[in-house]
């Protein structure tokens, strides 16, 4: 048992004090249950990609694997914060759109699992898993999706310029060899960017790195991302300008190349760090 | 120290990034560089140039089991032909096979020159008889009773040829059957009848610089009849129709019916050479499944071979108006032996929808008509699409050389692109002409664009001096267009379906331009009071087409009618004494009424605006027919789906035969990211590894226990 230098009281409740710190985490997300209904009502409806699924799965088995070492009392500050949030994440469907409501939701079990964490175990990766399991894909489509796909065009465009081919920006289409090829929305990258991530948070959560290593990572999975974004879209552009074109089993098999070695990138750097402390550690 | 410290100090003292600040700083350096390049490089086209609303769009199925997608069950016409005369009946059949409520939405053609006057709505046992209002009164009640939940119909003209049904509160289950009834006049040509019945509306390209209509003008109806037309949605090339269509023709004729053929379809006749013959689709269960994808042509003769000509009267009721049509032939053609020099401008379609077939065909008329052309003519041509290019700067002889220079550099062409018809027109009218030499401008295209109007205009305003023929090319042609510029342009229409009739097209038009059959035509009545005489001016004949004159009569029906003209050989006339007023011609009614509309129109499309309205509304709504102000509605009066909301559904149909899916337009390829479950499949499986290796590694503990390292 660690030792805490300021102890909640639950006094009165005597029964409450004796549940332990799961149920606790289990109770605050049944008291955020209007943001969860809207979740799983969006999940349903078929307006979002189930990619959420994903994250709210690995989440759970990374909650039972820590489940023995939560602390038996929650630290007061980050409880009381918690608190604060769900009340603010409750009013804010009333004032906010589900989504931004739904944000506060997982900011609010995230301060909560800081409270109840054991100490050696980062936050970031569990916020951000819970991040990801909220129906982000379809409005980060919506948002970011154009920008992205002008972005993707640019540098495509650039590369194949590099690579001595006649291409041509023309708004989020591009004109190679005289062919015009469009980035539509699909081939935005949001659906990598949301992998790059998961994958990120993942390995965080699996080996406990700590928050400020994640912290410095996050910008590069960014890049990572994009840059694999650009040389799908580069390749597949440069392959779909050909007379022949491109066939639906090759398109398939580059898109998901790229996003294997993308991901398998983040996987392998993200935890880099730890692994070698760690392997220094055994050393000593 | 008496001299401050020469090292620089911060005003706002600062701390040193951290190695995680930094690079959150490189980061945003290089969003904020990538985005003031997208600024600063003039982007040519964004997404407001992707596919508009109104372009035709290839069908995609939902895979939502619930709601039909193809309630349109069946269309079965039944057309009686009496003489000139055909009266149709168009039964639509509508049922529900889903399990929500739908409102069903269709676009189909009618005969360029249809009067509809009735439509009938039948919901179980219920019959429900539609009334005829003004076109946005009409959609406002269509509206209200499709929000209490009431079944109704709501039929309205996009185009004097394409029609659009709109069917609210489908319950599952329902049959709702749409009976629309038409009255049209079968001019001969040379002798010969011919019965049309469309079956499809060809997909129509829709020019971007075209005017789009705003919500404000589609809501007071000035929208400019091109700046708006429904999106269509169409079943890929080949594939049949799930729709049956069934067409029966019965002829009640005072001469006997001869010579019944169809170049299109496969027919079954009984009776030919009596007064009541009778015609029915044949051909098998398959090939029948592809009957409604192309123009139903009918050809028939009536005894003599000639035209029977004659003046018809209507007696209305009491204190109603009474009508008559007049038909006279016209003399035979005599060619002229001195051929004044003739300059011809050939305007070719090359846009996609003219890939293939059409385009073949084209070719194969464009030999015959070039390759029949004198020495002594002049000749172009312009070959347009998304652009347009002449073939020579200036009109060259048709020498041997030349025309075979031309037919080599046709044969080449490739039918894809847009359809940019008005500016290839402007192109024309800009062409300098000399005086003494007579121009023919004939324009060959399967016609299918939103922009008829303008067309019209065009031609009228800056083609004065010349005659323009329209060839329309396809088996689904809009005859709209096709029609309206030979009219316009003083021409004649043509339609080829099949390569094999080019050589025969061509040489009639050979013909018309060198014997014209009769000029100057004027017709006058002597001891008949008649008024509001169609056409006001008659025009000159060309083609063998008869004379044509509508108009009412008050009085006694007496006297004759005097046709004069100028023919090859000199003056011409003609004289059609008054026969007994026939009870049984009410049909003369819808026909003058909608002789007056087309005039009206058509002079309202030369002024631009809607400036004849008012009288088209006051024409619709009086003789009771369908026009682009007036609509027919038909509302049940059970509230059948009290819940309310109903899903949108619209009903495809095929692409006209021969026409490709290069006319909906070309697939534009794209780069997709990989289906979201594989992806994560993948990423799964990757996790996995990652976690494996881990596991039998040095980091072996992790697995069971995350640890904190401890500095």
């Amino acid at each position: 048992m660690h030792s805490q230098p300021y102890r909640l009281r639950l006094t009165g409740t005597p029964g409450l004090a004796a549940l332990p710190a799961g149920a606790w985490l289990a109770l605050h997300a049944a008291a955020l249950w209007p943001h969860v209904r809207w979740a799983a009502g969006r999940l349903l409806d078929g307006s979002d990609d189930p990619l959420g699924l994903a994250a709210l799965a690995l989440l759970g088995l990374v909650l039972v694997r820590m489940a023995p070492r939560l602390r038996a009392a929650p630290r007061p500050g980050w409880f009381v914060a918690s608190a604060v949030m769900t009340a603010a994440a409750t009013f804010s469907l009333w004032a906010l759109p589900p989504l931004a409501a739904a944000v506060l939701a997982v900011l609010a079990l995230s301060l909560a699992f800081a409270a109840w964490r054991p100490d050696d175990a980062p936050w970031l990766p569990f916020a951000g898993l819970a991040l990801l399991a909220l129906p982000l894909v379809a409005s980060l489509q919506f948002y970011a999706g154009y920008p992205l796909r002008l972005l993707t065009a640019q540098l495509s465009t650039w590369a194949l310029q590099l690579a001595g081919l006649e291409a041509a920006r023309s708004g989020a289409a591009m004109t190679v060899q005289g062919q015009l090829v469009i980035v539509d929305a699909p081939c935005s990258g949001v659906q990598l960017v949301w992998l790059g991530y998961f994958c990120a948070c993942a390995a965080a959560a699996w080996v406990g790195l700590r928050d400020a290593v994640l912290l410095r990572r996050l910008p590069v999975v960014g890049l990572l991302v994009l840059s694999g974004n650009v040389l799908r879209n580069t390749l597949l552009v440069a392959l779909e300008a050909r007379p022949q074109g491109l066939g639906e089993a090759a398109h398939q098999a580059i898109g998901l190349g790229v996003t294997a070695a993308v991901c398998a990138a983040v996987l392998v750097w993200t935890p880099r760090e730890q692994e070698k402390e760690l392997r220094h550690a055994d050393r000593h | 120290m008496f001299f401050p410290s020469l090292r620089p100090r911060a005003v706002i003292p600062l701390r040193p990034l951290s190695r995680p600040g930094r690079l959150w700083a490189v980061v945003l350096a290089l969003a904020c560089l990538a985005s003031l390049l997208l600024v600063a490089l003039p982007a040519q086209a964004d997404d407001a140039d992707a596919r508009r609303a109104e372009s035709p769009y290839f069908f995609v199925k939902s895979d939502d089991p619930s709601v039909d997608r193809l309630p349109l069950k069946a269309t079965e016409v039944d057309a009686r032909i009496a003489g000139p005369i055909a009266d149709v009946t168009v039964t639509q059949r509508y049922r529900n096979e889903g399990q929500r409520p739908i409102e069903a939405r269709y676009v189909f053609p009618g005969s360029t020159q249809a009067a509809v006057h009735a439509m009938t709505v039948r919901v179980g046992h219920r019959v429900i008889v539609a009334d005829i209002r003004e076109k946005q009164r009409a959609r406002i009640e269509f509206e209200a009773a499709k929000r209490e939940g009431k079944t109704a119909a709501l039929l309205e003209q996009e185009r004097p040829n394409v029609f659009s049904m709109n069917v609210a509160n489908i319950l599952p289950g329902d049959e709702v059957a749409v009976e629309l009834r038409y009255t049209e006049l079968l001019p001969p040509t040379e002798g010969r009848y011919q019965f049309v019945f469309p079956t499809v509306v060809g997909p129509r390209y829709r020019s971007p610089a075209n005017k789009v209509a705003t919500t404000e003008e589609q809501a007071n109806g000035t929208a400019a009849p091109s700046g708006s037309f429904p999106a269509v949605p169409y079943l890929p090339a080949g594939e049949a129709s799930d729709t049956r269509f069934d067409l029966r023709v019965a002829f009640a004729s005072p001469l006997p019916v001869s010579g019944l053929r169809s170049s299109s379809h496969q027919i079954e006749v009984e009776g030919e050479g009596s007064n009541g013959a009778r015609v029915a689709l044949g051909g098998d269960a398959e090939s029948s499944r592809h009957n409604g994808n192309r123009d139903f042509i009918l050809d028939y003769r009536l005894a003599g071979d000639g035209i029977a000509s004659g003046l018809t009267l209507f007696p209305g009721a009491p204190g109603e108006e009474n009508f008559f049509l007049a038909m006279v032939e016209p003399p035979r053609a005599i060619a002229t032996t001195q051929i004044n020099p003739r300059d011809y401008v050939f305007v070719v379609d090359i846009s996609g929808s003219m890939h293939g077939y059409p385009l073949d065909t084209a070719k194969t008329l464009l030999r015959h008509l070039i390759g029949g052309l004198r020495p002594s003519d002049t000749f172009n041509v312009l070959l347009f699409s998304g652009s347009n290019r002449m073939l020579n700067e200036t009109s060259v002889p048709a020498t041997q050389a030349n025309v075979a220079q031309a037919l080599r550099t046709i044969a080449q062409m490739g039918g894809s692109g847009s359809t940019e018809i008005v500016p290839a027109l402007k192109r024309v009218a800009a062409l300098p002409k000399s005086p003494d030499v007579s121009r023919s401008v004939i324009v060959v295209t399967d016609g299918y664009v939103t922009v008829e109007s303008e067309v019209f205009q065009l031609i009228r305003r800056n083609l004065g001096q010349t005659n323009v023929f329209a060839f329309g090319i396809g088996s689904s042609v809009n005859r709209h267009l096709i029609e309206g510029i030979a009219r316009a342009g003083q021409g004649e229409p043509f339609i080829v379906t099949r390569p094999e009739q080019a050589a025969a097209q061509a040489e009639r038009l050979r013909r018309m331009i060198d014997a014209p059959v009769l000029t100057q035509v004027k017709a006058r009545f002597e001891g008949l009071d008649t008024y509001d005489v169609e056409p006001e001016r008659l025009p000159d004949v060309l083609g063998g087409r008869p004379v044509l004159v509508f108009g009412k009569w008050r009085g006694e029906p007496r006297g004759q009618l005097v046709v004069e003209g100028q023919a090859a050989h000199g003056a011409w006339q003609a004289m059609l004494p008054v026969a007994t007023p026939d009870a049984q011609a009410v049909a003369l009614r819808h026909l003058w009424a909608r002789h007056r509309i087309q005039s009206l129109s058509d002079q309202e499309a030369l002024q631009g605006g809607d400036t004849q309205r008012e009288a088209i509304t006051a024409l619709g709504l009086r003789y009771s027919l369908l026009t682009q102000y007036t609509s027919f509605i038909a509302v049940d009066r059970v509230v059948r789906n009290p819940a309310g909301g109903s899903t949108p559904v619209d009903q495809p149909s095929p692409l006209p035969q021969g026409v490709s899916n290069l006319a909906i337009g070309a697939e534009v390829p794209s780069t997709p990211e990989p289906s979201a479950w594989i992806a994560l499949g993948v990423v799964l499986v990757l996790l996995g590894a990652a976690a494996w290796h881990r596991g039998g590694s040095s980091a072996k503990r992790l697995w069971r226990k995350p640890r904190r390292l401890v500095r």
